[in-house]
């Protein structure tokens, strides 16, 4: 269940239910838990069959994009001509969200099976866990139980006497948001820049070491194991028909009970915020909720009806993206938690795309100017003009990620821009 | 060459290309040039960086980078849509937003495509109000000044480093709004091709240090040329001003050089110039060369030279095909039997993403021209027997004293540099230098290709070709003269069987082939 | 002090750390090659060990010096300029030495509503030192970091290679002390 806190509304059996209890990380208690029977059963599959089970559940790529995973995983060549790579992308950087950490540091074990079923169904012979240099603490954990599996032939050769050979190798970043996405990950995983390219050749065609390649969330992964052991209707009993299943929700900001929760998807947003999460803290108002991570729209108090479903928010004009709600209470100054996000994209863009390169850092800048007393009223047309021009024309979404929030705080808070440029021309 | 064709409509012309072509080449053949940056048509990586070729796809949700989005059959593509110029314009103004704006003291300026984009786009002014940032400026190579602020990140030098030079050590370090090319600290960037990366360059961010300030743009001459530095014959572009040759740059030639030169062939025709230069005819008078009209030392030469009476000869690779034909008719009216030439020679050096192009080991450009007119190449300048005549052209005698040739019964020595050698001349001819005159050269390839004065040679200096047709005509009256190079070319065409069917202006800018390729085996 | 390291996880043993072990020739001592090689066995291309081969770099010297850039280059058959492009990408490599304890507080969105700069302000006095630079002892360097993932526990701190949570500029000085305390791991 969650952590730290939990609450009735969660589900708890296919992510987190040994949240908080650090026996879970040895492999002997996992295994008493009912660890490696999902590979245990996998083994005995083809890989069209468990794409099949993971493409029936619905499950859709928690990342933030939710791509459907049984189709990504479709797109890999069913004909091997040459070795194939799964990624798994541990490279959790979007302010917000603090998800895969928590997979990370109570159930190793759960990710490493789901990477083994995963790499099963795409016929990968190599597994590259990249998680986030900063992780350092979570990373020591999830290396104790790659050992330990190692040691027990769940990875290596002839794994559990099926003749099937996986390897798994755990790989750290060093500092760099933009590794999270999908082609900046493989650029930097083979020693690179983090520089995401563009698409085509798609990672299936052409990804590390020039392979067919899969990369996939920790959060998506460690949702396997259950939905092959239970059944893809078992899986479906939760959340909607297009957003199946539970999400981990990562609550943060001004809120009584910050942290993680599993819960079905399809709860409104705002029982999340006022019932799971126990409201804001101190009993002050809401104002503004950034509900998927720093890269989406931001909802004002009266827009929290929503279902928590990849389709509802996109509905209430944002997006679901890593279900990593910030919550800002009635004093926050809107521009100043606005232009520390604009900073951390511009400190985050990798420099290749002009408009990423310069635009984002011209955001902070003038953000930050207004924030000071120095803004003048043209600024307001320029950032609204800067979200056009950074919107859709790069190779990768960093820029579009600054503007949802910056356009949606410009829409829905245009009075506390106004009121700090106090009537300046 | 692919056979399937595919046909497209770009700005409402319809064109059709070859399966694979990128929209952006696309778009050039229907006449719409895209505005671009990180592209470039020699470098083959396209990372789409620059985002300035980005067009509007009908049924494609997003503007497209040209450069990569290869053209399909039917695709109708809008360089010119409102949302193009936009994103264009919006390019431009980003990349002003650090930029020094010092266009008045910028080598690039006047031919700076962010200069041109920005004059096109018409934005007089800015919206930024921050400062901007200044990073400075570095040395990238012993010869090359990298200007950080005026830098856009295209990499297209890094590029060009690594897919055509072969070689890692230029590179992007930082990263986002801080980024700037740099090799490793402390070093410094070291290829015989380097000098490229100052021609990739779209802005003034990389330049040459021997540019730096010295000329503005539209105050240059241009000539094409052929590069004199080897056998190549890489085709150049001069760039003079007050009669200096202040750049020279390669010239687009797919078949010899691409886009490419290397940097030895950059410094040739500066440093080939340099030095005492040969202004006046002179005549031996006692003791003494006197300084006489070009009429004078003709006129003396024909009644005073001993004709038909043999002797030696030493002739020199870097003279164009027309000097060097003439020279046999030359060496032919003295009854020399045949001539030497001597060829320097250095260490072959590769370009990796373009094998075609070498620095060759044989560093003058026209060996293949001194065969085919019947000099033999030879390791020594030939010592004349007391009383014999001598004869050298071009050959700067580096390695000969002033007694050279002083045996000699009658001493000819046409060149461009006065050297110790030619102290004992009876006859000194000015010879038009490098870029002074116009000609053709056969390379290693047997391509023969023209060149063109792109300035005034010194004094009265003639090209050599010009000098013995004035002299032979004067021993000769009946003889057809060569008013002009191209008829120059035509006689020698005329009596060379390997040059049958080409002709000075079919030559064009691209070259013709030698007939008998057997002639040229001997170049490196 | 050399443990056996299971190469899968060799390319993931925390490199910034209190107790240090310096060397010039990272490379010519048995851990050093054992690093290196179990790192190239783990990938087709050995490029591939370049962020695991920078890491092992830091965690011994506490910094990514030039010489080290020279020193991976070779052993990976790569030019100096490109592992100096690899390595100013990524912002945890440390181009200069730093204080024995590198304190980086999350001033990101989430950690900013909840006061991540009274926490950096708290640290910055109480170590008296100026943003990125080090204290006079070497002990300290205090600097402002971009989300650490730990938004839920906000204020969060990283120093070296542990989390401090929930950390409010009253409890800066129960954190210091830790260190004191604990020394080095």
């Amino acid at each position: 269940m969650g952590y730290p806190y939990s609450h009735d509304l969660e589900v708890g059996t296919i992510l987190s239910r040994h949240f908080g209890d650090e026996s879970a990380r040895r492999l002997n208690v996992w295994q008493e838990y009912g660890g490696y029977a999902a590979l245990a059963k996998a083994v005995g599959m083809d890989a069209t069959q468990i794409t099949g089970i993971v493409k029936d559940s619905g499950l859709r790529g928690r990342g933030g994009a939710g791509f459907p995973t049984g189709l990504k995983w479709s797109f890999m060549p069913q004909e091997p001509t040459g070795p194939h790579y799964l990624c798994c992308n541990a490279d959790e950087s979007e302010p917000g969200a603090f998800k895969d950490r928590e997979i990370l540091r109570w159930v190793p074990h759960l990710l490493i099976e789901g990477c083994l079923i995963a790499a099963r169904a795409i016929r990968a012979e190599h597994v590259y866990i990249y998680v986030r240099g900063e992780y350092f603490p979570y990373t020591r954990i999830l290396n104790d139980a790659v050992v330990e599996a190692y040691e027990a032939g769940f990875i290596g050769p002839d794994i559990l006497g099926s003749g099937w050979d996986c390897e798994l190798t755990v790989h750290i970043g060093a500092g760099a948001y933009i590794a999270g996405e999908e082609t900046g990950l493989m650029s930097s995983l083979v020693g690179g820049r983090a520089e995401p390219r563009v698409k085509p050749p798609f990672p299936a065609q052409s990804g590390v070491f020039g392979r067919p390649t899969t990369v996939n969330n920790v959060e998506t992964l460690a949702a396997v194991p259950m939905i092959l052991s239970e059944g893809s209707a078992w899986y479906r009993q939760w959340g909607t028909e297009r957003s199946p299943g539970t999400k981990l929700w990562c609550c943060s900001g001004h809120l009584e009970r910050p942290g993680t929760y599993e819960l079905p998807l399809g709860i409104p947003l705002r029982d999340i915020i006022y019932d799971v999460c126990g409201g804001i803290r101190n009993g002050k108002k809401l104002k503004a909720v950034i509900p998927g991570g720093s890269s989406t729209a931001l909802l004002t108090a009266s827009e929290l009806d929503c279902a928590s479903t990849y389709e509802g928010m996109q509905e209430a004009g944002s997006s679901l993206g890593t279900a990593s709600p910030i919550v800002m209470d009635e004093d926050t100054n809107i521009v100043r938690a606005i232009r520390r996000t604009a900073e951390f994209y511009a400190h985050e863009s990798c420099g290749q795309c002009v408009q990423c390169r310069e635009g984002t850092a011209w955001v902070a800048k003038i953000l930050h100017r207004i924030e000071m007393g120095d803004g003048r009223l043209a600024d307001i047309d320029t950032l609204y003009d800067l979200c056009e021009q950074l919107t859709g024309r790069t190779i990768c979404v960093l820029a579009d990620s600054v503007v949802f929030p910056l356009r949606s705080s410009l829409d829905k808070f245009r009075a506390d821009y106004e009121a700090l440029i106090g009537g300046r021309a | 060459m692919s056979e399937h064709v595919v046909s497209l409509t770009v700005d409402g012309v319809e064109v059709k290309v070859p399966a694979g072509t990128p929209v952006i080449q696309a778009a050039e053949r229907a006449g719409s040039v895209v505005p671009h940056y990180c592209y470039h048509p020699g470098i083959p990586s396209r990372p789409a960086q620059c985002r300035m070729c980005l067009v509007e796809i009908e049924g494609q949700p997003k503007l497209q980078p040209s450069c990569v989005m290869i053209a399909q059959e039917g695709m109708i593509v809008h360089t010119q849509s409102e949302q193009a110029l936009e994103a264009r314009r919006s390019v431009i103004e980003f990349l002003l937003l650090n930029h020094p704006l010092d266009c008045p003291i910028c080598d690039a300026a006047g031919q700076c495509m962010l200069q041109d984009y920005a004059y096109e786009t018409g934005q007089l002014s800015s919206r930024y109000e921050e400062p901007k940032l200044v990073l400075g400026r570095d040395r990238i190579a012993e010869d090359i000044l990298y200007f950080a602020d005026r830098c856009i990140i295209c990499t297209r030098c890094v590029r060009f480093m690594e897919d055509i030079a072969g070689d890692n050590s230029l590179v992007v370090a930082q990263r986002g709004h801080k980024a700037y090319i740099d090799t490793f600290p402390g070093q410094e960037l070291e290829h015989a091709f380097r000098g490229n990366i100052v021609d990739v360059c779209p802005v003034g961010a990389l330049v040459h240090e021997d540019f730096v300030f010295k000329a503005r743009a539209w105050d240059m001459d241009t000539a094409p040329g052929i590069c004199a530095g080897c056998s190549q014959g890489c085709n150049i572009e001069v760039n003079v001003k007050e009669n200096q040759v202040v750049r020279v740059k390669p010239r687009y030639n797919a078949d010899v050089n691409g886009y490419w030169m290397c940097d030895e062939g950059r410094r040739h025709l500066v440093m080939a110039n340099r030095g005492l230069r040969l202004d006046v005819p002179m005549i031996r008078r006692g003791d003494v060369l006197e300084a006489v009209t070009w009429s004078e030392a003709i006129e003396w030469i024909a009644a005073s030279a001993p004709w038909g009476a043999g002797g030696v000869a030493v002739v020199h690779p870097g003279e164009s095909n027309e000097t060097l034909f003439a020279l046999r008719e030359l060496i032919g009216a003295l009854g020399i039997a045949g001539g030497g030439y001597r060829m320097s020679r250095g260490e072959e050096v590769e370009l990796p993403g373009f094998p075609r192009l070498k620095l060759r080991q044989d560093r003058a450009p026209n060996g293949a021209g001194a065969e085919l007119f019947g000099f033999s190449e030879t390791d020594a300048v030939p010592v004349p027997e007391a009383g014999q005549t001598l004869l050298v052209a071009g050959d700067r005698l580096l390695d000969a004293g002033s007694d050279y040739g002083a045996q000699a019964g009658f001493y000819v020595y046409l060149g461009t540099h006065m050297t110790e050698g030619a102290s004992s001349a009876t006859v000194i001819l000015p010879l038009a230098g490098a870029g002074e005159a116009d000609g053709t050269y056969v390379n290693f390839d047997g391509l023969v290709q023209r060149f063109h004065q792109a300035m005034q040679p010194p004094g009265v200096a003639r090209p050599g070709w010009m000098v013995i047709d004035r002299l032979l005509r004067e021993v000769e009256p009946d003889r057809p003269p060569m008013r002009d190079v191209a008829a120059a070319f035509g006689s020698m065409a005329a009596a060379t069987p390997e040059l049958e069917g080409l002709s000075w202006r079919g030559l064009g800018l691209k070259g013709g082939r030698t007939a008998g390729r057997a002639t040229v085996t001997g170049a490196r | 002090m050399t443990r056996k390291i299971h190469p899968a996880v060799v390319s993931a043993q925390p490199f910034q750390v209190a107790n240090l072990r310096p060397t010039d020739r990272l490379f010519e001592d048995e851990e050093g090659r054992d690093r290196l090689e179990k790192a190239i066995s783990r990938y087709p291309d050995k490029r591939a060990a370049l962020l695991p081969m920078l890491a092992y770099a830091q965690e011994r010297n506490g910094w990514v010096s030039p010489e080290s850039m020279q020193q991976v280059a070779e052993a990976l058959d790569l030019t100096p300029a490109y592992v100096n492009s690899v390595a100013t990408f990524y912002t945890m490599y440390n181009k200069h030495p730093t204080g024995r304890h590198m304190i980086q507080v999350c001033t990101c969105v989430a950690c900013h509503l909840c006061g991540g700069e009274e926490v950096f302000e708290a640290f910055l006095e109480a170590t008296g030192t100026v943003p990125g630079a080090m204290s006079e002892d070497g002990k300290y360097v205090v600097m402002e970091a971009e989300c650490l993932g730990a938004c839920g526990f906000a204020t969060a701190v990283q120093v070296n290679d542990r989390y401090f949570e929930n950390v409010t500029p009253e409890t800066v000085g129960e954190v210091l002390a830790r260190l004191e305390q604990d020394g080095g791991e």
